[in-house]
């Protein structure tokens, strides 16, 4: 391997895995760790799905206060943050392409600039909060007057917005943490050769909190507007 | 002369490690139990066994709470004016029988277990696929129902289990809020379970594990982790709402506010009623394994069984309506719900008449294991039939909320799901401890819990359909009799518990030890030793032969 190590580009590392002393083979360690993530996932959509059922119904149930509510929610923030997290799964799929490779300069690039649209995001999303705060439209607040019309339904999806982009927020501040721990385990020589796969497992994890947005962005921005 | 106290500690732990000296040993692997002595080593464990036996030490203890608080309600509906308790303690003393029994015993008993225990051996692997994660949701049980528990006993919460809006978001002056959260993280535990089995189950079989080759008891394991992953972030998410009801007044639930009560009992029912087979179904992957060892008979039906345990996982999503039948359904989704509902009877059925098949000219021995195996199918049948007269809208409308659920479902809960643990408790005893316990002792209390538990939930049948609500310990007094049989059967249901666990405690030390194979069983977890060593195989094993494989072997003799 070392003859192999030395042919290889400047910059190029090794590829693999460390194994675990329960797994028989590579391939299984490989294999479980995958699937594992992809039944946290399925289990993360159903948490997802119960709130988006939540929000359906009251919009069945009230449809024209919840139209009242959706043309206060700043539809162009949320457009540009749907294309601001399309873009950071493009980033991501980037540095697992280069980790597969070897490049590690590369990869842990790639996953800064994953890192920084994720940020931006949430950069995007707390200035949409502070505009929501100014136009008067956080009834949780108890000391400030809801502006928008005081049929308590508007005031219920009001409160379905918060309590769904709060828990994606939450979700995406985690994966952004993750992801620049990572990032600086990667530029540590070695981890390539011992955890690349655990890229590519965030990968999924960054894709799904990606997929989640473009679920909410409809069903609370874009439906009935 | 008194020895040091050092030397002291020193002799009782070689008679631990060496219970008898002088004894010739075969120099191998120390089994899991004696691989390492100190609590430290339990408490960082990452082995499969060790983290079941964790699970096993923590439910038994829920179980005795919960039990307490089962043996305080029977006291106060001795009398029939309430006179024992004032109203408010009483509806605390309920909801900690719920909430303990549901969430922090019934719903962790098997998996968690024999789940973790002897699942992995079962496949033939070292481990479960992630023992650290494994571990962490050990953690995340214990401190969030020591939370939970802490706040229903010294607060006190007086919802019910249910957690029914609008009287736990508005109405209730308890410790919602606090309670709520420890069982929101408590679900996070059975989540991570979950996922590590269904892994475990796809990627960690050993050579020749087919999915048929394996045992009824991974079957059902992998159904209940299904159910897990997929029904407790509904009822997670469901509950966060309740929260957020509580303390932000955000109205999801609240029809003041926009919301409406009945998407919670929809919400707490997609995922309590998955939850009922959450509970159910581990106990029948035990009666699975117990039935063909004591008739030393193949599985009646194997694939049947195993294509019944993921049908009742599946069917089970679709039936949560038939909670609500009286609470604002409408007609057509009540008689859909009913519908869907005896369609459970169909797979229920196939096991118990496949146990029963399995029975038939088996050369029966009727150890304790068996004792409690029958016992479960009897009683699993009058709670599976009652069930059909609760899912028919016309019974229902009157038996609904009354004690003929709740004799139902303790039938369930009780003569299903605990008699199978108990069951499940003395057939691995030897595996889990490597020792033997005095058979005497273990029918005798099997005998005990069946009497007590049909004396203690048969005549809350009669109660029900008579009309005693659930949930009040005001009733008029031509109810006292049938309360009064109740209550003291529930005196021997209690002794038929607590005999166990005195001789499962005394065996550990004197009883005797036990072969790798005491039963003369065919799972693969009977052909490593008792107690397993720490990697559960000296060589790692190869499957070449099915199931409950014991005709062929009789025909090789």
């Amino acid at each position: 391997m070392s003859a192999a190590a030395a042919q290889a580009p400047a910059g190029i590392a090794e590829v693999g895995i460390e194994r675990e002393e329960h797994f028989t083979t590579d391939g299984q360690q490989v294999h479980a760790a995958r699937f594992g993530m992809w039944c946290w996932l399925l289990t993360e959509l159903l948490l997802f799905a119960g709130l988006f059922l939540c929000a359906l119904i009251i919009r069945i149930m009230h449809p024209a206060s919840v139209t009242a509510t959706t043309t206060h929610l700043k539809f162009w923030i949320g457009a540009t943050n749907t294309a601001v997290l399309i873009v950071s799964s493009f980033t991501m799929s980037g540095a697992i392409e280069l980790s597969r490779i070897g490049w590690q300069r590369g990869t842990v690039r790639f996953m800064l600039a994953t890192a920084a649209l994720g940020t931006l995001f949430l950069v995007l999303k707390g200035y949409e909060y502070y505009q929501d705060f100014d136009e008067h439209m956080m009834p949780f607040l108890h000391g400030r007057r809801y502006a928008l019309a005081q049929d308590p339904s508007t005031i219920l999806f009001t409160d379905l917005y918060y309590v769904t982009t709060g828990l994606h927020g939450l979700h995406l501040t985690t994966g952004v943490s993750i992801l620049l721990v990572m990032a600086w385990m990667a530029s540590r020589p070695g981890f390539l050769q011992r955890h690349q796969n655990r890229i590519e497992i965030f990968g999924l994890y960054w894709h799904f909190i990606d997929l989640v947005w473009i679920i909410v962005f409809p069903v609370l921005y874009v439906l009935n507007r | 002369m008194t020895p040091p106290p050092d030397s002291l500690i020193g002799t009782i732990e070689t008679a631990l490690r060496e219970p008898h000296p002088g004894r010739i040993t075969i120099d191998r692997e120390p089994d899991y139990l004696h691989d390492e002595h100190t609590l430290w080593s339990w408490l960082t464990t990452t082995d499969h066994k060790r983290i079941g036996i964790l699970y096993l030490l923590s439910i038994t203890a829920f179980f005795i709470v919960g039990a307490f608080a089962a043996g305080l309600i029977r006291l106060s509906l001795v009398v029939p004016n309430g006179q024992i308790f004032s109203n408010d303690t009483y509806n605390k003393l309920f909801t900690i029988h719920g909430v303990v029994m549901i969430w922090f015993f019934l719903i962790p008993s098997i998996p968690a277990t024999f789940g973790n225990f002897i699942m992995p051996i079962m496949i033939g692997a070292k481990d479960v696929a992630f023992p650290r994660l494994n571990r962490t949701s050990w953690y995340i049980f214990v401190s969030a129902s020591l939370f939970t528990l802490f706040t229903v006993v010294a607060g006190g919460v007086d919802t019910g289990w249910t957690f029914y809006a609008p009287f736990s978001t508005t109405f209730s002056n308890t410790w919602v809020v606090p309670a709520l959260i420890g069982v929101i993280v408590v679900g996070f535990s059975s989540i991570l379970t979950g996922l590590n089995f269904i892994v475990t189950i796809h990627t960690m079989r050993a050579p020749g594990m087919t999915w048929f080759r394996m045992p009824i008891f991974v079957w059902t394991m992998y159904a209940v982790s299904l159910i897990f992953l997929l029904a407790t972030p509904v009822i997670t998410m469901a509950l966060i709402l309740l929260v957020m009801e509580r303390v932000f007044h955000i109205g999801v639930f609240d029809p003041a506010l926009g919301g409406d009560p009945v998407l919670f009992e929809h919400l707490f029912w997609f995922y309590s009623h998955p939850a009922v087979y959450i509970m159910v179904l581990p106990g029948m992957g035990v009666i699975s394994e117990i039935v063909p060892v004591f008739s030393q008979k193949r599985l009646f039906g194997y694939r049947f069984v195993a294509y019944a345990s993921i049908g009742l996982a599946s069917l089970t999503f679709f039936v949560w309506g038939h909670h609500m039948f009286v609470n604002g359904e409408s007609e057509t989704s009540a008689l859909v719900f009913s519908v869907l509902s005896f369609a459970v009877a169909v797979p229920s059925a196939v096991k118990v008449y496949n146990w029963t098949a399995t029975i038939y000219k088996g050369t029966l021995r009727l150890d304790t294991p068996m004792l409690y195996a029958m016992g479960y199918i009897g009683l699993f049948v009058v709670g599976g039939l009652t069930g059909l007269f609760l899912a028919t809208l016309a019974i229902d409308e009157h038996v609904h909320d009354t004690y003929f659920v709740v004799a139902h479902f303790h039938y369930i809960m009780v003569g299903g799901t605990a008699l199978a643990f108990l069951g499940g408790l003395h057939y691995w005893w030897p595996k889990f401890t490597g020792r033997l316990y005095p058979e005497a002792w273990g029918r005798l209390s099997a005998f005990l819990i069946f009497i007590g538990f049909n004396a203690t939930f048969a005549p809350q049948f009669v109660l029900g359909y008579l009309g005693m609500p659930r949930r009040y310990h005001n009733y008029p007094p031509e109810f006292q009799l049938l309360n009064i049989l109740s209550s003291s059967g529930s005196l021997v249901l209690a002794l038929g518990y607590v005999f166990p666990m005195v001789y499962l405690g005394w065996s550990l030390r004197y009883g005797a030890k036990a072969p790798p194979n005491p039963w003369n069983a065919k799972g693969l977890e009977w052909t490593t030793a008792s107690p397993p060593p720490k990697h559960n195989f000296e060589t790692p094993p190869t499957v070449d032969f099915p199931p409950y494989d014991y005709r062929r072997r009789e025909t090789r003799v």
